[in-house]
């Protein structure tokens, strides 16, 4: 009998630990009432992205503040509810049916990956509520077999893009001959960028001479970065997130390995310099905006004088997602999402990241340019905007 | 031949930080007859406390990572005081034990997840970036001291159980308690020496491993490798645990750098169920004793 008591309370501790995990981040207090218009978010909260999850969380609750001082949207004020994808698809499936089903949310921004961002889409469609992913550049996220996905939306630039300006600076700008890359076998991002940097840099007369793979969750990299040694190439593209490029930056460069490095917008982060300033010195990297613009100095400056603390890339992105999701409502007249839906197919405005003319067959906005970012003295140093034709 | 030194290097250093865990699965199954997976959760510990002793106090290196290990040894018999001893004093059979360290595993990430949060962090830089370079190859300075550090280690472990008389009594211990009670020693006792132990040694683990990658709530999960090691070398076998981590961590790499990196983990689970199908007992373990 006892010990079946022991038995019991060990299982409720368990699953009590469980839960506290779960709960650890809890949405905005929900004031419910009529004239609220409620604003999903969903993203990593926990995890190796939360940095930037955290990031667009605050970025969404500042703005929707921010709106409601001037007197919300029409004549509503704006409420956010964000839940926490852990970063995993599966938990981002759920995050979305929670917002649509039990928050009947106006829209949703986020998630910040594509793992997230393209399982969610038959929710939506569901749902009938509209999705404006922040950092999810994988062309799946709104097309998928050639049909535009109706309730899917972003505000980034895509993989085939960021893979081609990558590949084609690399050729073109870096005289580089030979490419090794180094990528996560179990990500659509990773992959993604690999498949059109692959392409690109053979077309511009470039050759890649290795091609290794990683799985997410691993920290050593050095077999694999032996092994990319050994073929000696001009650079290394690693098109993953910063824990990972810092720690294979590290190990590379313990390797003596003196080859430039190269990667996408999973790199820039605080973290990236303070885990491997030494490491990434000279590298470059494609980039959504380049952080010195003038047009982002009032945002950022905002943001910290709330938070008191730097904007990650994501603030930036998920502040244009927001500007489109107002232009979206104010357009549509009425708080609906179908129709707000319908206004997002046509926006056309300009944020602090560039122009975002949404095109209608693809979801994606048209023709964005790329910043190219060299890292100098742990610092981001804008090199100049690239347009892969 | 370079590559192939290079690699060796690689899985050298690998294999050593795997042995530091895997002894402590090794010793407290030598002794309990069961797989303590609390350890994970022990050895994150001593990485958190090796950061802070390290980012935020400030502390040398050897003095911290001797604190943060002392703290670990601490931790470990506090586990064992709370999650085992009322089980052990009640008889309750291996499975109890099993599952009562599986709650303390995740009782434990879940602690650090809600304190400190569930972003990983880096501890500062305290060796530099620069290999020692060796013709072609290179090897890294860190790589270097964490493959004496835990020479060093299992060498001192390995004397105080086989030359001692604390390491006479938990060999004593390890082959019939009943039988060690009736010639007076102290199995209470002994026991809280090996978590002790243990607990030492994956403080030392901890540090090392988030010096070389980072720290996060989840570096428990990794330390799965190590159980595999030790089961592969023989569990309740010190040698074996150590010789079967630096096999693993060899066979890793060179899977990795010969192969294919996405085979690594097939094989090294592959790897395990073989050796469970055909030497259930590992490569030295003990054929006698019935395994929980």
């Amino acid at each position: 009998m006892k010990r079946r008591l022991a038995f019991l309370l060990l299982c409720v501790l368990m699953v009590f630990t469980m839960l506290l995990s779960s709960c650890a981040q809890k949405p905005a207090a929900a004031n419910e009432g009529p004239g609220v218009i409620k604003v999903g978010w969903m993203g990593s909260l926990s995890g190796d992205q939360a940095v930037w999850g955290q990031c667009e969380f605050d970025t969404v609750k500042m703005l929707i503040e921010e709106q409601n001082a001037k007197g919300g949207v029409l004549g509503m004020k704006l409420e956010a509810v964000g839940y926490d994808t852990k970063g995993d698809p599966q938990e981002a499936v759920n995050v979305a049916k929670r917002l649509t089903g039990e928050d009947k949310v106006i829209a949703i921004l986020g998630p910040n990956s594509s793992g997230s961002a393209i399982p969610i889409a038959p929710v939506l469609e569901a749902a009938k509520t509209s999705d404006i992913a922040t950092v999810a550049t994988n062309p799946k996220v709104t097309v998928l077999d050639g049909k535009v996905k109706p309730y899917n939306f972003r505000v980034c630039f895509i993989d085939p893009y960021q893979g081609a300006v990558a590949a084609g600076y690399a050729a073109e700008k870096l005289n580089a001959k030979t490419a090794a890359v180094l990528y996560d076998v179990g990500d659509d991002y990773s992959q993604g960028l690999t498949q059109y940097f692959e392409e690109y840099f053979v077309k511009k007369g470039g050759k890649i001479v290795a091609k290794e793979g990683f799985k997410s969750g691993d920290v050593d990299f050095r077999p694999q970065l032996s092994k990319i040694k050994a073929t000696n190439p001009d650079v290394i593209f690693m098109p993953y997130f910063f824990k990972e490029v810092a720690l294979s930056a590290n190990q590379a460069r313990e390797l003596d390995i003196q080859a430039t490095l190269l990667g996408g917008d999973g790199w820039p982060s605080e973290q990236l310099i303070s885990m491997a300033k030494d490491a990434v010195e000279g590298s470059y990297f494609v980039n959504h905006l380049d952080f010195d613009d003038p047009e982002v100095q009032d945002f950022k400056a905002r943001y910290k004088a709330k938070y008191n603390k730097d904007v990650e890339l994501n603030g930036y992105l998920v502040h244009d997602a927001f500007l489109m999701l107002i232009d979206a409502i104010n357009k549509a007249g009425v708080a609906d999402s179908q129709k707000v839906r319908d206004a997002l197919e046509t926006t056309k405005i300009t944020g602090i990241t560039g122009k975002i003319n949404i095109g209608k067959d693809t979801h994606n906005p048209e023709g964005k340019d790329a910043a190219i970012l060299k890292i100098v003295d742990g610092k981001y140093v804008f090199q100049q905007k690239y347009a892969a034709e | 031949m370079t590559q192939f030194l290079q690699q060796l290097i690689n899985g050298l250093s690998i294999g050593s930080v795997y042995a530091l865990m895997a002894v402590g699965y090794s010793l407290v199954y030598s002794i309990m007859n069961f797989s303590n997976f609390s350890h994970g959760g022990v050895i994150m510990f001593g990485a958190y406390f090796g950061y802070f002793l390290l980012a935020i106090y400030k502390l040398p290196f050897p003095i911290a990572i001797m604190v943060a290990a002392t703290l670990t040894a601490l931790l470990a018999v506090i586990i064992e005081r709370i999650a085992y001893n009322p089980l052990r004093e009640r008889k309750a059979p291996y499975l109890y034990f099993i599952i009562s360290a599986m709650g303390a595993s995740i009782f434990l990430e879940n602690i650090i997840i809600a304190t400190i949060g569930p972003t990983f962090r880096t501890y500062p830089q305290i060796f530099a970036k620069e290999p020692f370079k060796f013709g072609e190859l290179a090897v890294g300075r860190l790589d270097a001291l964490m493959f004496l550090g835990s020479a060093i280690c299992l060498m001192l472990l390995i004397y105080i159980i086989e030359k001692t008389k604390i390491g006479k009594a938990i060999r004593a211990t390890a082959y019939n308690v009943k039988a060690s009670t009736l010639m007076g020693v102290n199995t209470g006792v002994i026991i809280i020496i090996v978590f002790a132990l243990g607990g030492f040694l994956a403080g030392i683990a901890g540090v090392m491993f988030g010096m070389k990658y980072t720290v996060y709530p989840q570096i428990g999960s990794i330390t799965l490798k190590s159980f595999i090691a030790a089961v592969f070398g023989g569990l309740g076998s010190l040698h074996g645990a150590v010789i079967g981590s630096v096999l693993l961590g060899v066979i890793e790499t060179f899977t990795a750098g010969y192969f294919s990196s996405q085979y690594r983990d097939l094989i090294a689970f592959a790897l395990l169920i073989g050796i469970l199908i055909f030497r259930p007992m590992g490569l030295m373990g003990k054929a006698t004793e019935d395994k929980a």
